[in-house]
């Protein structure tokens, strides 16, 4: 046998059947372990049917939500109007504003990293606390944040940038710092001032790589976000999982579990693509 | 043509005239402190001077201290005793006067050749938003066209300006390089085993073309090597460094030696013997092709 050789070679077709193998697995095996319970209990809720979950996400995506009262006539609405007026719309864009808001704040952080690796005096100032409150477990610091900041947009916000920033700020100033000396020597010898070297030439080198890190940090940006929504929020992706858990909402539940992994999946793919696209002489190591 | 420009600009420079030494080394004592042991005395009591368009080689063993004396020029680096004058001032950070041709990591890798070699005019004159500006577009276009000139004048062709340094191969990158630095017509071109990553025959056309463009620009040149016969066939002078006594003491200006303007192989060889019997006393003279690993 030579398939578990490391110098197999297995086929194009191989490796394509071999990499969506598991997700077959995964689905045939739910939908029949599903099948088995509702023959057993047809009022089952723990594990719907494909039919129950299409239902559910068709409410989700085209009936008005619920706490709406502007849906007295919305059969008549056109498509667009329905999408906008659901619930997972809503949701989507109440989670995606708190998102967009704790990226926007990540760039200070990448900006003082920088000049934590640039400017010895800042660097000196910075860098122990820095390393201090990176090992602060930011979920501890919740209930912390809900006193100091209220339960509203603000604490899930400051959750997010203060279990996200001193990562970001770390690395933006590892990547500073390993910027060769050469590089800022030859800056000095063309007549580059600090401003220039540490924005025309040292920002400009790392930026890829700060945006690679980012897009890594995507995931804890989210575990944050859907913390604070799951623990004190009125809406958004995360508050809805949370609320449906009560009811035992599976059938909206997955979908939505579903929706989100798409959502990360193509802001992912979006980052590393638009990465690649902008910086072309990008060597990833 | 450009290179007609340069040689014009050299002689009009009044600063390059008056001055008699270009780069004086006094007394120089370089250690580096490392926690909980006695500093590490690396140059003890060096003292050079360098007249202006001298073309000098730095010799020696690997961890003699050759790439120091070249940061110290720099004023990278800060002696801790003694003083390092270029025309007749101390400096406190690298500047204009020195142009820098690293071993590695001698072009900036997000720039396409054409902005390597434009980056030092365009960031001495067009601020970061400079480009909006059409004035600043036209003045730009004339960088462009001077640096055009120059990559010409290096070997390379027009089609490489729109390439980005990984795509050329090292010999080519170290032709961007100083293309890049000769552009803002430094005093002093310093050059730290800026040919030791090349393969043998590209580094001999290199040294033809360092020799040619110094013969041209009339410019200052200090280039580090740990390869005795690249320094005799290169410099109007070596200066070999090594240690004189015990090992902790620190290195010193073993030989001085003006050198000839030859082509004759056997002068050569004679020059690189004498070389290699002051910094190489236990006769393990470093290998030619070895790419030579930068030094402490």
């Amino acid at each position: 046998m030579s398939i578990l050789q490391i110098h197999a070679q297995p086929s194009r077709t191989t490796v394509w059947i071999l990499s969506w193998f598991l997700f077959a697995i995964g689905v045939v095996s739910y939908f029949w372990v599903s099948r088995g319970r509702h023959i057993e209990n047809p009022d089952d809720r723990v594990m719907p049917t494909l039919r129950q979950m299409s239902q559910a996400f068709a409410d989700a995506t085209l009936k008005p939500a619920e706490d709406d009262e502007v849906a007295a006539n919305a059969d008549r609405e056109s498509l667009v109007t329905k999408v906008r007026q659901s619930m997972l719309w809503k949701d989507t864009l109440a989670t995606g504003r708190r998102f967009l808001i704790s990226m926007a704040l990540l760039f200070p952080a990448v900006l003082l990293g920088l000049h934590m690796g640039m400017f010895p005096y800042v660097g000196s100032f910075f860098l122990r606390f820095v390393l201090f409150f990176d090992k602060i477990v930011a979920l501890s610091l919740l209930p912390i944040l809900f006193i100091a900041f209220g339960i509203d947009e603000l604490a899930k916000v400051m959750l997010i940038v203060v279990g996200v920033a001193p990562t970001i700020i770390l690395d933006a100033f590892n990547l500073t710092r390993g910027v060769p000396k050469e590089q800022i020597v030859k800056g000095f010898t063309l007549g580059a001032g600090d401003f220039s070297i540490t924005y025309r030439i040292v920002l400009k080198q790392i930026w890829p790589r700060v945006l690679n890190s980012i897009r890594l940090n995507l995931k804890a940006v989210m575990l944050f976000l859907f913390a604070g929504e799951m623990i004190a929020s009125q809406d958004g992706l995360a508050y809805r999982i949370a609320l449906l858990r009560r009811h035992m909402g599976m059938d909206t539940i997955i979908p939505y579990v579903l929706w989100v992994a798409l959502l990360l999946f193509l802001i992912d793919f979006g980052m590393r693509t638009m990465n690649r696209k902008l910086h072309p002489w990008f060597q990833e190591a | 043509m450009a290179t007609a420009r340069m040689v014009v600009d050299k002689v009009a420079d009044p600063a390059s005239l008056e001055s008699h030494a270009m780069i004086r080394i006094q007394d120089v004592v370089v250690e580096y402190g490392q926690r909980g042991k006695p500093p590490k005395r690396i140059l003890n009591g060096v003292n050079i001077d360098i007249q202006p368009g001298e073309f000098i080689s730095i010799v020696g063993q690997t961890g003699c201290g050759k790439s120091t004396l070249l940061r110290l020029v720099l004023a990278e680096e800060m002696p801790c005793q003694g003083q390092v004058l270029v025309e007749g001032s101390a400096r406190k950070q690298p500047d204009r006067r020195c142009g820098y041709v690293p071993q590695k990591y001698s072009l900036f890798p997000d720039r396409t050749v054409l902005e390597n070699i434009t980056f030092g005019l365009e960031v001495t004159e067009v601020g970061i938003f400079g480009s909006l500006s059409p004035a600043r577009r036209v003045r730009r276009q004339e960088f462009q066209l001077e640096a055009i000139g120059y990559l010409r004048r290096m070997g390379l062709r027009e089609s490489d300006a729109a390439k980005y340094p990984h795509q050329l191969s090292g010999g080519m990158q170290q032709r961007v390089a100083i293309a890049q630095a000769l552009i803002m017509r430094p005093k002093i071109l310093l050059m730290d085993e800026a040919f030791s990553a090349l393969d043998p025959g590209t580094r001999a056309g290199m040294q033809r073309l360092i020799k040619d463009l110094w013969r041209e620009t009339g410019t200052t040149i200090l280039f580090v090597t740990h390869n005795p016969r690249e320094a005799v066939v290169l410099a109007t002078r070596v200066i070999a460094l090594g240690r004189t006594s015990g090992e902790d003491d620190g290195a010193n200006v073993v030989l001085d030696l003006p050198l000839p303007d030859t082509t004759d192989e056997l002068e050569i060889a004679a020059h690189v013997r004498s070389i290699e019997e002051t910094t190489f006393p236990s006769g393990s003279a470093e290998d030619d092709e070895q790419p030579g690993a930068p030094e402490a």
